[in-house]
């Protein structure tokens, strides 16, 4: 027969023919509670140990139990209401505490003797008895009380049953140990004094499971971030960075956003109360080109452009608020530049909303190139990620023209997976952006959820460290 | 985005085709698809194609891209002298109206149920909630022309649509449903819109509410409609509504809109031109495109289209208030030609990948806390005074306080990642011990994004010598001269609280959490914990990083 260690251990250390708790056979031995258990069943499989498994039936205090223990019984507050008035009319008791306190309280006060009642008044005799409160402190400590008692508490539901399995194991055969000639752990000594030589080692059952290991390892998320980064960097891409706080004016004037845009509404975007300056050229440039189109061949979008409204500060709503700002600090052709990171909206949280998610973003400046360049960036990089892709029209304030894709999911079929576009000439042009810029973007969550097999979003932010610890480093 | 209701019956019987191409072709014109049932399909169209927020423009649009008709539809309009005066004072407070008449026009259900979605979705998105613009549609034959479009004081009387007596301006702004519903729009007025006949009687006050006069009912087969607004956009509104009803069968006449001594006609049908030359095409679209192929697209889209040598010049037509510029024209193109036809690219662009050195080092504290046995998390960036600063015993510092949070739980953008990592440690009691934990990232300070990085502990014997133990390791490993100092902190214990300096400046704290935060994130067990400006370290050893936006 084969032996683990673990199971040697428990019949070596532990004396034959007696009942045990875990717990005991814990404090005899010195091995874990759960070591114990899972050497005792599996020995028992062998014919080695017998078990028995008890249902114990035990007490708890109930919430309402253990308030009685910290706080005294209702009927002592409702008795000292009583006596402080001497005499009180039934209805000022509800109204000083509730219906239900005031009937049960006078309830046990008359079944105790301590109040009598007359016309609707309720005159004070003497003070409550307490013994609820001693048996209760006496089922917290294990004694036993006697059934009078324990039939009052179960009835005022201050205890409640917990159904609890007792284990105990006897070990039942002798098994030939053998220890002189069997190895088991191996030390310095034995190996130093080579004293394992000619002996036999005691064999271990590999298919006996052991403790749990966890290590540290990367979130899985950040295992995603890093796939699409080393896709964005093969693909000869820069990565830019920047603050979470933004003005209006990069955020949504540069991308032409119109001031009464709906995106724009404090309903949908965290302002901040301060404004700082901008840039005042740029600034009137682009102001130009939203009221009028300015040089730019289009007619604007009339009205007046305010500059201090493009003063305030926000929590960027998207990555694009650092790109543009990238590509006008940068107009030299040929640019490209992705971006990873967070971004706000103002969303009440649920399993698919989040108030601060993750941005995936790319952009091509060159000579050169059009729309057909943008379909043939996005094909290589959905390919990469592992997705076949599809386009069709989308809708973007700041591309023309604009591009959703799709991507096939086998279980999902196509599902609309980040939106693409041209940047408007209204865009480039007042910002110096003499060429054309293909960008695109994708929400990480929705490839996280995809690839994860998440569906909660929350999941991601608000880790459970047991999915955490997991959920496999490699991801098919 | 609108979510237009399209019955198949309907949308068929306009197409002309079946509803099963229907379904196929709608997301190539620009849509979403939300659900499609037995009878009905729901779908939500961009906001630029406010044309095809109801039956009638969706059915023209794809009627246009199956090639059943092709170009310019001709509209035509009539004018029979319908006058409206626009009163001077109305500049102030809504300076902007169009009108038209429509005559024989049958109300079926069918039209009306398209006409009052068509005017909410309208409302909704170009009117932006009424604001912007505000559509009002009255029952013809109980008007007197000509129109006046004046003001009125608070104290102006008329019977509003669905009561039965009269009710003041006031009145109406403070109980009538719509008055509270859209009043916010007027608030600043101190004299009221109001539109008249030439017997004095109202016909409506914009953009809050008709009157109940000019109600329109199954009966109704001539209508007057008012748009008012803030600026031009109440022309886009009316020529979106006038084709609809032109594609229904009615006829439009056209209101002369008199402002002193100038005169505009509405509704104007005829449609604008733009020029788009070819290198243009060429160029955005990235490819050649046959010049046939793109006459072809562009009638798809129903342009109408002129070509010479350089250039195309398309009439617009007057629904498609979304053409600002010829690029939009060439995205019609390229709509019209079909997404799925052109053969993608992958432009032949050489330049190298570079990665942002925040990132780079990210990547190696990873390394480092994961080989110290450390589990990564992320947490929100978006929390509040309470964890951040009064759960920590720390003293509050000057955060980014966002104007309308969305709960208490999400006041500020956080200064510090320890709060956060303690929250984690307390949604996760119920999780085997010991617990390591850390993250990487983001806090700002001064609107600036700092970069930090934080761990903690907890278990039955987590210790200070432990923390001590891991802080030391992992400056070693960032491979940093530092020394390790006595230090004070209320989120930890007096006197088992550590500092971190490298070139005598503190970069970081650590030691074991106080019981009293422990409390205040409900833990039970040990727990110890550093955070160190990771992005301080960074800079000392390769300079200031460009973090310029």
């Amino acid at each position: 027969m084969q032996l683990s260690g673990l199971e040697m251990r428990i019949l070596s250390e532990v004396k034959k023919d007696r009942w045990y708790t875990p717990e005991e056979a814990e404090e005899e031995t010195g091995m874990s509670r759960d070591a114990i258990v899972r050497g005792v069943y599996s020995l028992r499989e062998k014919g080695l140990v017998e078990l028995d498994e008890m249902e114990r039936i035990s007490y708890e205090l109930t919430e309402e139990g253990k308030e009685v223990v910290e706080n005294g019984l209702p009927e002592e507050r409702v008795y000292r209401f009583i006596e402080e008035k001497g005499e009180v009319n039934i209805r000022e008791i509800s109204k000083k505490f509730s219906d239900e306190v005031a009937r049960i309280s006078l309830g046990w006060l008359k079944r105790k003797n301590s109040i009598e009642i007359r016309d609707g008044k309720v005159i004070p005799i003497r003070y409550p008895g307490t013994e609820e409160i001693d048996g209760l402190k006496k089922v917290m400590s294990g004694e036993s009380l006697n059934n009078e008692l324990f039939a009052v508490l179960k009835k005022r539901g201050f205890i409640e049953e917990r159904k609890a399995k007792e284990l105990r194991f006897r070990i039942t055969a002798d098994v030939e140990l053998e220890k002189e000639d069997l190895i088991g752990d191996l030390n310095p000594s034995i190996l130093l004094r080579k004293s394992w030589k000619g002996k036999k080692f005691l064999g271990y059952d590999a298919r006996i499971p052991s403790f749990v290991i966890y290590g540290g390892k990367i979130h899985p998320y950040q295992r995603i971030i890093k796939e699409v980064r080393k896709i964005f960097l093969e693909m000869g891409f820069t990565e830019i960075k920047g603050e979470y706080v933004q003005t209006a004016f990069w955020n949504f004037d540069a991308l032409f956003q119109p001031q009464d845009h709906p995106a724009r509404d404090m309903q949908d975007t965290f302002y901040l109360r301060e404004k700082v300056e901008i840039p005042r050229d740029i600034a009137l440039r682009v102001g130009e080109v939203h009221e009028t189109g300015g040089m730019t061949g289009s007619t604007g979008w009339g009205g007046k452009w305010d500059i201090e409204t493009a003063k305030q500060l926000v929590l960027r709503t998207h990555t694009t608020a650092l790109t543009i700002h990238y590509l006008a600090m940068n107009p030299e052709p040929p640019v490209k530049a992705f971006c990873i990171d967070r971004v706000y909206r103002r969303e009440s949280i649920d399993a698919t909303h989040l108030p601060e998610f993750d941005q995936i973003e790319g952009v091509v400046m060159a000579r050169n190139v059009g729309f057909v360049h943008l379909l043939g960036t996005l094909k290589e990089f959905y390919m990469r990620m592992g997705f076949e892709v599809r386009f069709r029209p989308g809708f973007f304030p700041y591309t023309e023209p604009s591009v959703e894709a799709e991507v096939y999911v086998p279980e999902l079929g196509w599902i609309e997976l980040g939106g693409a576009g041209v940047f408007r000439k209204e865009v480039t042009e007042p910002l110096g952006i003499k060429h054309r810029v293909l960008a695109w973007g994708l929400g990480l969550g929705r490839l996280a959820m995809l690839k994860l097999g998440l569906k909660d979003l929350r999941a991601l932010y608000q880790p459970d460290i047991h999915w955490l610890r997991e959920v496999p480093v490699c991801l098919w | 985005m609108p979510v237009v209701t399209l019955y198949f019956d309907e949308l068929e019987r306009m197409v002309g085709v079946s509803r099963e191409k229907i379904i196929d072709a709608l997301p190539m014109i620009g849509s979403d698809i939300e659900r499609i049932e037995e009878d009905h399909i729901d779908v939500e169209f961009f906001p630029n194609r406010p044309d095809l927020y109801s039956v009638e423009g969706v059915a023209r649009a794809l009627r246009g891209i199956f090639g059943i008709e092709k170009g310019f539809r001709e509209y035509i309009t009539l004018n029979a002298g319908y006058t409206l005066n626009v009163d001077r004072s109305v500049e102030k407070v809504r300076p902007y109206i169009s009108g038209m008449v429509i005559r024989g026009i049958k109300l079926t259900d069918e039209v009306i149920r398209s006409l009052i979605e068509l005017q909410e979705d309208l409302h909704w998105t170009i009117g932006r909630n009424r604001r912007r613009v505000a559509i009002g549609i009255h029952d013809l034959s109980v008007i007197e022309f000509p129109l006046k479009y004046t003001t009125v004081d608070e104290n102006f009387s008329f019977i509003p649509l669905d009561y039965s007596y009269d009710m003041t301006v006031r009145e109406i702004l403070e109980y009538h449903e719509k008055g509270i519903e859209y009043g916010f729009i007027l608030k600043d007025a101190d004299r009221y819109p109001i539109i008249l006949d030439a017997n004095n009687e109202v016909l409506s006050m914009p953009p809050v509410i008709n009157c109940e006069r000019t109600r329109v009912t199954e009966s109704t087969t001539d209508l007057f409609i008012d748009v008012t607004g803030m600026d031009e956009s109440v022309d886009r509104a009316l020529n979106i509504i006038a084709v609809m009803l032109a594609d229904r069968g009615g006829t439009i006449y056209t209101v002369d809109i008199v402002e002193g001594d100038r005169v505009r006609t509405t509704p104007d049908l005829s449609g604008r031109e733009m020029e788009v030359t070819f290198t243009d095409v060429y160029e955005l679209i990235g490819t050649e495109l046959g010049k046939d192929d793109i006459r072809d697209a562009l009638e798809r889209m129903r342009f109408d289209v002129k070509m010479d040598e350089n250039r195309i010049t398309v009439r617009i037509p007057p629904y498609r208030a979304d053409i600002m510029h010829p690029w939009d024209v060439i995205e019609d193109i390229a709509i019209g030609y079909g997404y799925d036809k052109l053969t993608p690219e992958y432009p032949s662009v050489s330049t190298v990948g570079v990665s942002h050195p925040w990132e780079d080092f990210k990547e190696a504290l990873r390394e480092i806390m994961t080989g110290l046995g450390y589990l990564e998390v992320l947490t929100f960036t978006l929390s509040n005074e309470r964890i951040q600063y009064r759960w920590m015993r720390r003293n509050e510092k000057n955060c980014v306080r966002v104007m309308h949070p969305i709960s208490e739980d999400h006041t500020i953008i956080r200064t510090d990642l320890l709060p956060s990592l303690l929250n984690i440690l307390s949604m996760n009691r119920h999780r085997a011990l010991p617990q390591r934990i850390f993250e990487v990232g983001e806090v700002v300070e001064d609107f600036r994004n700092r970069l930090r990085l934080c761990a903690v502990t907890v278990h039955s014997e987590a210790s200070f010598s432990e923390i001590r133990g891991v802080i030391e390791r992992v400056m070693k490993e960032m491979g940093v001269e530092f020394d390790i100092d006595n230090g004070s902190d209320g989120a930890f214990i007096e006197g088992r609280c550590g500092k971190v300096m490298v070139e005598g400046r503190e970069i970081g704290v650590f030691g074991e959490i106080h019981p009293e935060v422990l409390e205040n994130f409900d833990l039970v067990n040990p727990v110890v914990g550093f955070e160190i400006e990771a992005d301080r370290i960074l800079s000392m050893k390769s300079g200031d990083i460009e973090m310029i936006f």
